[in-house]
């Protein structure tokens, strides 16, 4: 059984549609990214998922639940959300230990986690001080403090240094590996590619493709490159063969396997100097998928 | 829900502000009650005592504010966040910083309605002033001043619940108390009802500070004000429960 189940949820804020009929499971020992432009949706379905905002239809349930029907909240969810949420005035030890102490757990924990977030030497200096990376680990810390089995992170690689990244990244792999659910959200698509098994992508609030990362990149660009002195007859050949091909000098094949080409070439004793895959990225599947350009929009 | 009003109770301690209002309210007690205590005239006062827990009777305008600040801080810093994920019932929680707030509020009353009799039965000792006060009107002063900043502090919880904005809130009652309410008052037709049961007035009432020809009793004034808590926590904790929790 999924651990996060969205069913159909839509959120209207007046006139604007951010959320539109979004659904989508995400299981025990799986890390899900969830990605899209800023301004897709991201956030506001995270904070359905979590209770914090009203869905206006369709529902989500963690363990068959609403958020604020579970018994135990945050030994059950533990949640990044993208902000400050600190109480500038408010030392890091303190914060950990009012959450602590509202969710019932153990001041034993907030050490803990102060050190494994690397934050025991700034845990007594008043949280207005920290730098965005401080309250990022700070806010990671938080959502560990109920060792929960299900982690619903945003944007957690906001603000941390190249070391915290990869920090991160592993941590997340380790923590899905003991089977706990992780459904992180981000824009850094290349942080995503490297640590998610399945992707949620979104636009304008509307899912346009979920599927795990490795189909989702094979599905996008891709092709096989081929160049050589005879490229424009085998770009007959394939094209009487019915194949896709692009490309001026060099050539892209879509729609032919490496193996199939190298047939045909050999079959029609073509020479050819060439032939490799070409690199699709994330990126490039993020960018067709959800119609963005470069530039800023 | 201890739990709660316990985390509540570190929450609001944790923070600076906290010591500025209640230190504040404490200090300006202090002051005001030495300066008239040792100042005043008092030979003809039949009840000294009564003035000076008026002064103590300030703690109230600081438990109102303590209670907003425990709701609108959450909402101002986004800390409602961490807070929601930790308690996502709305209404514990709205009910936990109630807990907190007249707790709060009721030592924050109580220190300063004790400091100030007890300063002022100093020096008016000191000075051969005779009070008058019996104990049995030392204790209604001191317990009605607790009971007033509690249910002031319980108010500014349900005020700030509804408001949210924490400047907006705080001035907002601020210039309810110090212009509207008496502004209200001269309404003709009103110059009786709004004293008697407007917030100043019925504060004042259940300290036992009220204006003694048009007040009510220390318990009915009580009831009263518990009512008006009742309708801004209602409402309050109404619309915290439909609201989107969006920073």
């Amino acid at each position: 059984m999924a651990t996060i189940e969205v069913h159909g949820i839509t959120k209207h804020f007046g006139d604007v549609h951010a959320v539109e009929d979004l659904s989508f499971d995400v299981e025990r020992g799986h890390v899900v990214g969830f990605l899209g432009p800023n301004g897709a949706g991201k956030t506001t379905t995270l904070r359905m998922v979590l209770g914090l905002v009203n869905p206006t239809a369709g529902a989500a349930t963690i363990d068959g639940r609403a958020y604020e029907e579970l018994d135990d909240p945050a030994r059950t969810v533990g949640a990044l959300l993208d902000g400050g949420m600190l109480h500038p005035g408010r030392t890091g030890r303190n914060h950990l230990r009012a959450i602590a102490k509202s969710a019932g757990i153990d001041e034993g924990r907030v050490a803990e986690l102060l050190e494994l977030v690397a934050l025991t030497d700034a845990a007594d200096r008043r949280a207005g001080g920290y730098s965005l990376g401080m309250r990022q680990r700070l806010g990671l810390a938080a959502s560990l403090l109920g060792d929960p089995s299900v982690l619903v992170l945003d944007e957690p690689a906001n603000g941390l240094d190249p070391q915290g990244i990869r920090w991160l990244r592993d941590f997340l792999r380790r923590l899905a590996s003991e089977g706990r659910a992780v459904l992180v959200s981000s824009h850094v698509l290349a942080e995503i590619s490297q640590i998610a098994d399945e992707v949620i992508v979104i636009n304008h609030g509307r899912s346009v493709a979920q599927a795990p990362l490795a189909e989702l990149i094979a599905r996008g660009g891709g092709g096989m490159r081929v160049a050589g002195p005879d490229v424009g007859r085998l770009r007959e050949i394939l094209e009487a063969d019915g194949a896709t091909v692009a490309g001026e000098g060099d050539i892209v094949v879509r729609d032919r396997t490496g193996e199939q080409i190298g047939r045909l070439i050999a079959q029609h004793q073509v020479v050819v100097s060439e032939l490799a895959p070409v690199g699709s990225s994330l990126e490039e599947v993020f960018f067709e998928l959800t119609g963005a350009t470069g530039g800023p929009s | 829900m201890t739990r709660l009003v316990g985390a509540e109770l570190f929450k609001l301690r944790t923070t600076r502000t906290f010591y500025g209002v209640t230190g504040g309210a404490i200090a300006l007690v202090v002051l005001i009650t030495v300066l008239a205590a040792a100042l005043g005239d008092f030979k003809h006062e039949e009840h000294a005592l009564r003035g000076a827990a008026s002064i103590a009777g300030l703690s109230e305008v600081f438990a109102l504010v303590l209670g907003i600040l425990a709701v609108t801080t959450e909402f101002r810093h986004g800390t409602i966040t961490p807070t929601l994920l930790a308690v996502p019932g709305r209404t514990r929680l709205v009910l936990a910083k109630l807990g907190a707030a007249l707790l709060a509020g009721l030592a924050l009353g109580l220190a300063c309605v004790g400091l100030g009799l007890g300063l002022a039965a100093a020096i008016f000792s000191a000075r051969g002033v005779d009070t008058g006060a019996t104990s049995s009107d030392v204790v209604a002063f001191i317990v009605g001043g607790a009971v007033s900043a509690a249910l002031n502090a319980a108010l500014g919880v349900g005020i700030g619940a509804l408001v949210r904005n924490q400047v907006g809130a705080v001035i907002g009652v601020l210039v309810w108390g110090f212009v509207l309410e008496p502004l209200i008052g001269i309404i003709p037709g009103l110059e009786d009802v709004v004293p008697k049961y407007g917030l100043g007035g019925v504060s004042n009432a259940v300290a036992g500070t009220g204006d003694s020809g048009n007040s009510l009793g220390q318990l009915p004034a009580g009831l009263v004000l518990a009512g008006y808590c009742a309708i801004f926590l209602a409402v309050g904790i109404a619309l915290m429960r439909r609201r989107d929790i969006s920073a």
